[in-house]
């Protein structure tokens, strides 16, 4: 080609552009490679994500999953003081003990009947408000005339329905 | 000997290295082609027949003159959402306020075992229970920090973290001015309360809230007219943690105190 042919360049020109759609390709490429297929669907996150943590299981049942088998206890309860504590709270999660899709009992409920139970709720704490039910265990248990045993409380309350 | 006698003799394999090169090219270019043409999957159910994020505006109130300090929340918390041994995503703290004197705060396990009484001399007159977990800030500094959008906020107005796309860089928990996140040390990714928003989207009470003795958490939905939460928020004088950070905390107090950060 004639050196003073403004048409001199085109091979770099038509390089570089090669170039530039190379690495314009690659990068969609990549993008679609990289990039969750959900992202940015309600915004600048995987929305996946969200349905994810819908997903997650379920572990407390509450009272009535409970009722399903133990309608005893739980009307004894539910008719006491201790109403408004729920059994799982004692007792621990109901799916630890059944599958309740499956109706089948898995493990027993791990409750540890020991006064260290009752004093979580109602041992005397200054910062407790003052119209909650608290005693010094020691106290409550000589002034009654019973033995400060590990489970020293069963011996006169119920706790599914103390009073 | 002749230099074609040095090299290993391969003339057994099926394909040469060439062809295994231009071969395997072709066939990564056309993948990723068909990818890029395939329709995206899309998460149906999040706006699903179920459950209709835009219809809910979730607020949480604590009520901190009702808190016993009994720690159920905290161990329901754990067992509903597996949180591992030393980290919590709800917890209570203790304040006893002795008069022209620092307060005293402590959180022994999160208040997960329940509190012993303080054996100190100080002439304490005032003392409550103050739990906390994730304010779910509607101008929230974690989400803004996060550098791969891994944190995000739902239309619900909930703050969650996606575990999948966390790089674990650990911004966002620096970031909160509440210590409501931490690094989980299994996923090694950012870890915090998510409302259990598999139980909120199902129409229950978090774990938290189902599990409180005395009702001193509750769960409100400013989209619902009739919600008692949202008519104690509209009546009542009610605190956040932090107003001066501006950051908006979703997650209401009663009787807070002035002590409390």
């Amino acid at each position: 080609m004639n050196p003073e042919s403004p048409l001199i360049h085109t091979k770099h020109v038509f390089r570089a552009a090669i170039l530039l759609l190379a690495v314009l390709i690659a990068m969609v490429l990549g993008r679609s490679a990289f990039v969750p297929k959900t992202w940015g669907e309600f915004g600048r996150y995987r929305g996946a994500a969200v349905t994810d943590f819908r997903q997650k299981p379920i572990r407390h049942g509450g009272d009535e999953s409970c009722a399903m088998c133990h309608d005893e206890e739980y009307a004894e309860h539910a008719a006491g003081a201790h109403a408004s504590v729920q059994c799982e709270l004692c007792h621990g999660p109901v799916t630890v003990h059944v599958d309740l899709e499956e109706g089948k009992v898995l493990a027993e409920m791990p409750v540890r009947r020991s006064r260290e139970l009752c004093e979580l709720c109602h041992r005397r704490l200054a910062a407790r408000p003052a119209e909650f039910p608290q005693i010094d265990i020691r106290e409550h248990v000589t002034d009654n005339g019973g033995e400060l045993t590990d489970d020293a409380c069963f011996a006169c309350h119920d706790p599914h329905s103390p009073l | 000997m002749a230099p074609d006698d040095t090299r290993p003799d391969r003339s057994h394999y099926p394909i040469s290295r060439r062809q295994f090169l231009h071969r395997s090219g072709a066939a990564f270019a056309g993948g990723m082609v068909i990818a890029l043409i395939l329709p995206e999957g899309s998460s149906a159910g999040v706006a699903g027949a179920d459950y209709d994020w835009d219809r809910h505006r979730w607020v949480y109130l604590i009520d901190t003159t009702k808190c016993i300090g009994c720690g159920a929340c905290v161990r329901a918390c754990r067992a509903e959402n597996a949180v591992p041994q030393g980290n919590y995503r709800t917890w209570v703290e203790r304040y006893e306020i002795p008069p022209e004197a620092e307060p005293y705060v402590d959180s022994p396990s999160g208040g997960e075992h329940g509190f012993d009484p303080v054996t100190t001399s100080m002439n304490v007159r005032k003392a409550f229970f103050v739990p906390k977990l994730c304010n779910h800030c509607k101008a929230t500094p974690c989400i803004q920090v996060c550098p791969v959008g891994a944190s995000f906020a739902t239309h619900d107005g909930v703050v969650l973290v996606d575990g999948e796309h966390c790089i674990g860089c650990g911004y966002c928990v620096q970031a909160c001015p509440y210590g409501s996140r931490f690094i989980n040390p299994e996923t090694r990714t950012a870890d915090k309360c998510t409302l259990c928003y598999h139980r909120i989207t199902k129409g229950l009470k978090t774990a938290c809230i189902k599990i409180c003795p005395v009702g001193a958490r509750r769960l409100g939905d400013r989209e619902n007219p009739d919600d008692p939460v949202i008519e104690i928020l509209a009546t009542s004088r009610v605190e956040v943690l932090q107003p001066e950070l501006l950051t908006r905390p979703k997650c209401f107090y009663l009787g807070l105190d002035m002590e409390v950060r």
